[in-house]
């Protein structure tokens, strides 16, 4: 899923584009959301529900996208995303966890860490942490799209097709915002 | 063991010699020695291998706190800082030079920090500079490149160990941890042919007699390090013959199947250097930590020469009851260093001109938390036996925050003391307890299983079970507040007099704190205020039952009773589950368990376990917010105002107090968006305590949260919330026409739509701020 540089430019435009669109107020820490090497939000998204080894790279946060984080939580996501990608799913989840107890708040977090335990096969708790990561980002509709087709995947891996529909049609509402 | 069989082998020989008298009886006998001491060889050789190739020592669990994560912006103080760096035993210097040491100009930090191996991988050692200013570090950078350390985590102070019935301890270290020269001077002191001997010295006997001898007395023992070892390791402390020639036939064995450097890094490990009251401390590891409060590898050549000394009577040459003799020989192991050059006589000399140099405690308290160490037991032991937990070595890593731990110790004591001399009552008649957590995580900072913080008995934070009393209320108007179609903060609730008769019969007339009942007021002032009346009308109209099934979702376990006067809180919980019940409030609606562990490694620091952050939606994040809303309320104008004269006006609390029949007890339950407290007093004779939550547990709340670095307050910002200007007499919208009008949040689309009375807009004059919004249009 590695994308190249110029895709991944009009990746991040287009997001940061969709993400002005919204009007809701948002609060102060909000996020920015981009990931690079991601599928944009609505459009058919196979990187949550795919097991960890399906991937080839996971890409948390590149300076680009959270330069206004506090530097900690920037460098524990680097670290995250590294021990991922190393196959070192207990690890990046320990990372997050720290990230979480300096920025509890920030929903990237959350988010991120929900990936990891539906990469760990734990759809369940997936689901709930991308809930609370949403419940984190009111009116950051491409987080909270993102959010829902995590929580499709997870949901699919329950085998709650129905379920599953209702989150995608969610996110893609969303992203339409 | 070993002796019994001797004594089996001499019956055989007799009876036999009995039986087969004859002139060759001498040669048969010879022979029938030789096979029963091969056996016997055999048999010492299986024991010295199974022991030392199997677990060599029980070791116990040791326990530590969550280690102190350093970045630019943490609240955090040069105090605080200073008080973490004095618990770790970092040594303040002019400046630092090796791990463990640090350098301070009034904000500005130097420091060396230790490695660690934690959970997640093994933290470098780093030299970095510190400044702080207003209550935060505000920078972290490399000493020696001066370039922005991001984030660094310093080794975490060790709270405690468990311990099996005979307290055995040790530090364990592998060889190439310890130095160079202090097994050199080791063997120099103890043994040394030790690199050419095959266990037991003749040389080294000769030595040793020839010296005694000159000496008139014991001065030199000969054993070898292999010999001592042997009779640590496998022998009882009995001096005979038997045992003796064990010990040379096992450490001929023992040389056999071993290379030196297992049987010296064994020996450094199982060596006997002291004694903390019922603790007997072995191996140079933890006697680094007992004598000097430091790792080895931290410690100046005079300190390994006193441990090195100390060897041949760790008692008799105890350097904090017998100085003098401690000196004199630590100083004749450095004279002898200097003589074979393992040291250089210039050194020797400025070693031996330090003072011993030991930590000033005489006794260290081997629990450092006994209330928060017996939660960390109860939540192994559903994962662990006893007998792993105190014998496999484990390191525990716990979420304890020691600053937040001596802040809550400090707090409880002092005003459990000031209220008991400003109401004129006995000293030490009340109790109390309390539980800080962490608000997103769910992870206990601090507990107080009493007011004695070094009392390892009864716990009441884990174990004392008293009415809630209005800290259940929450639950009832969460409740409500989950069917928005029926009830907003804004809702009137009757709080006229009540007279309930049960269908057996029974008749419940509750009754207000003030004795008096307040007509009709608003759902969110029922609950600011505390209200009984009303709330045991809600509760009625909401059904007990689904009032269980809310406290079900909040995490409350216990067996509930569907009576009435569960809604105002005739349950009894602990200050544990109640933490656990206002979690969910304080972290958005979603349930986390509350964890005191993060996770354990085994001996050889691999990972067995994590206690993974979990959560788990209990409540939509909407009504959450709404009786937050409420409890902030409680907070500012309610029963929990009291806390302003401490707190800052800009820290947003939300809170609750709780009071039983009779004063028996206070309660607060409160948290900002950090942590969570909860605080219990009253009495353990379960009599009147005299204090409402508000003039007891809530003191207490208030003393501790003033104490803490609080972040920057940003406010909860929830999806599907407007809010409203309303007429709190009323319950109706409002604008400036209304003098008392508040504003309070409604799940979008349940705020009422007709105004009150008193708003302008329907006198049909013109709201000015609606003038302004005119402007924009």
């Amino acid at each position: 899923m590695k994308c190249l540089p110029v895709i991944c430019t009009a990746v991040l435009s287009v997001l940061f584009a969709l993400q002005g669109c919204s009007t809701t107020s948002s609060p102060s820490r909000a996020s920015t959301v981009i990931e690079q090497g991601e599928s944009l939000p609505g459009q058919p998204a196979n990187h949550p529900g795919q097991p960890a080894s399906a991937r080839t790279d996971v890409a948390y946060a590149t300076p680009a996208t959270v330069t206004h984080q506090p530097a900690a939580v920037v460098a524990l996501l680097k670290q995250a995303e590294g021990q991922a990608n190393a196959g070192e799913l207990d690890a990046a989840a320990a990372s997050l966890e720290r990230a979480i107890r300096i920025d509890p708040r920030n929903p990237l977090l959350w988010y991120h860490l929900a990936t990891i335990r539906l990469s760990q096969e734990n759809p369940a708790q997936a689901e709930q942490l991308a809930s609370k990561s949403n419940s984190l980002a009111p009116g950051n509709y491409v987080q909270q799209s993102r959010g829902w087709l995590l929580i499709a995947a997870a949901r699919r891996q329950q085998n709650n097709v129905a379920g599953a529909a209702s989150a995608e049609q969610r996110a893609r509402e969303l992203a339409a915002h | 063991m070993a002796k019994r069989r001797s004594r089996g082998r001499k019956k055989t020989r007799r009876k036999q010699a009995r039986r087969r008298p004859g002139s060759s009886w001498w040669l048969r006998l010879l022979l029938l020695l030789v096979v029963v001491l091969a056996a016997y060889v055999v048999y010492l050789d299986y024991q010295v291998r199974h022991q030392f190739d199997g677990k060599r020592w029980s070791l116990p669990a040791r326990v530590y706190a969550r280690p102190l994560e350093l970045y630019a912006g943490k609240p955090l103080t040069a105090e605080q800082f200073v008080t973490e760096l004095k618990s770790l035993h970092y040594r303040p210097v002019v400046a630092p030079r090796t791990a463990g040491q640090f350098s301070r100009n009034v904000n500005r930090f130097q420091l060396i920090s230790r490695a660690f191996d934690f959970w997640d991988g093994r933290e470098p050692p780093v030299n970095v500079r510190l400044q702080f200013s207003a209550g935060r570090l505000t920078a972290l950078t490399d000493a020696a490149s001066g370039s922005a350390i991001s984030l660094l985590r310093l080794d975490p102070v060790l709270v405690g160990s468990f311990y099996p019935a005979h307290i055995e301890d040790r530090v364990l270290l592998k060889l190439d941890e310890v130095p160079v020269s202090l097994t050199d001077a080791l063997i120099v002191i103890e043994d040394r042919d030790f690199y050419s001997h095959h266990g037991v010295s003749p040389s080294g006997v000769a030595r040793a007699l020839l010296a005694n001898i000159r000496a008139g007395g014991v001065v030199q023992g000969g054993s070898t390090l292999t010999q001592q070892l042997v009779k640590n390791f496998f022998l009882s402390s009995e001096r005979s013959l038997v045992r003796k020639f064990n010990e040379a036939i096992m450490s001929l064995l023992l040389e056999w199947h071993y290379d030196k450097d297992d049987i010296l890094e064994a020996y450094l490990n199982e060596v006997y250097l002291g004694q903390d009251g019922n603790r007997a401390i072995h191996g140079f590891g933890l006697a680094s930590h007992f004598y000097f409060e430091r790792p080895l590898a931290e410690l100046s050549v005079d300190q390994y020469a006193l441990l090195v000394g100390m060897v041949k009577g760790p008692s008799y040459y105890n350097p904090r009851r017998h100085p003098q003799r401690a000196l004199a020989r630590r100083n004749l192991v450095l004279e002898v260093m200097a003589d074979l050059q393992l040291i250089s006589a210039d050194e020797a000399a400025r070693a031996k001109a330090r003072p011993l140099g030991m930590s000033a405690r005489q006794r260290v308290a081997i629990n450092t938390f006994p209330a928060f160490l017996e939660l960390v037991r109860r939540q192994l032991q559903r994962d662990y036996r006893d007998e792993d937990i105190t014998s496999d070595g484990l390191s525990i890593f716990t979420t304890l925050d020691p600053q937040v731990q001596w802040q809550l110790e400090g707090v409880l004591g002092t005003r459990l003391a000031q209220l008991e001399r400003d109401r004129g009552m006995q000293a030490n008649t009340l109790e109390g307890a309390a539980v800080v957590t962490s608000v997103p995580g769910g992870e206990v900072l601090a507990l107080a299983g009493g007011r004695d913080p070094d009392f390892a008995g009864f716990n009441r934070a884990l174990d004392a079970r008293r009415q809630v009393g209005s800290l259940l209320k929450p639950a009832v108007y969460l409740t409500a507040l989950e069917q928005a179609g029926h009830y907003t903060l804004a809702t009137l609730l009757d709080d006229s007099p009540l007279t309930f008769t049960a269908r057996n019969g029974a008749v419940w007339e509750p009754d207000n704190y003030d004795k008096v009942s307040h007509g009709e007021v608003p759902l969110y002032q029922a609950l600011a205020h505390s209200y009984n009346i009303s709330t045991a009308r809600l509760g009625l109209d909401l059904g007990i039952d689904t009032i269980i099934d809310t406290l079900r979702r909040l995490g409350v376990e216990q067996s509930l009773k569907p009576y009435p006067s569960l809604v105002l809180g005739a349950v009894e919980m602990s200050p544990l589950q109640v933490a656990h019940m206002y979690q969910t409030f304080a972290s958005g609606g979603f349930r986390t368990p509350v964890r005191a562990i993060t996770a354990v490694l085994a001996a050889d620091k691999t990972p067995l376990q994590r206690y993974p952050l979990t959560v788990q939606s209990a409540i939509k994040p909407t009504a959450d917010f709404l009786v937050n809303t409420a409890m902030r309320l409680a907070a500012r104008e309610g029963t929990g105002r009291g806390m302003y004269q401490l707190l800052p006006d800009s820290l947003d609390v939300a809170g609750k107090t709780g009071t039983t029949d009779n004063l028996r007890d206070s309660w607060f339950a409160g948290f900002t968006d950090e942590r969570l407290g909860v605080v219990w007093i009253g009495r353990d004779d379960n009599k009147s305590s005299g204090l409402t939550g508000a003039s007891g547990a809530l003191r207490v709340w208030s003393d501790l949260f003033a104490r803490f670095n609080h972040g920057d307050q940003v406010p909860p910002v929830i999806e599907g919330i407007e809010f409203q200007q309303i007429d709190p007499g009323s319950g109706l919208l409002a604008d400036s026409g209304c003098p008392d009008a508040v504003q309070l949040p409604f799940i979008t689309g349940s705020a009422p739509q007709s105004y009150a009375a008193c708003a302008r807009g329907k006198r049909g004059l013109p709201d000015p701020v609606d003038w302004f919004k005119e402007l924009f249009q």
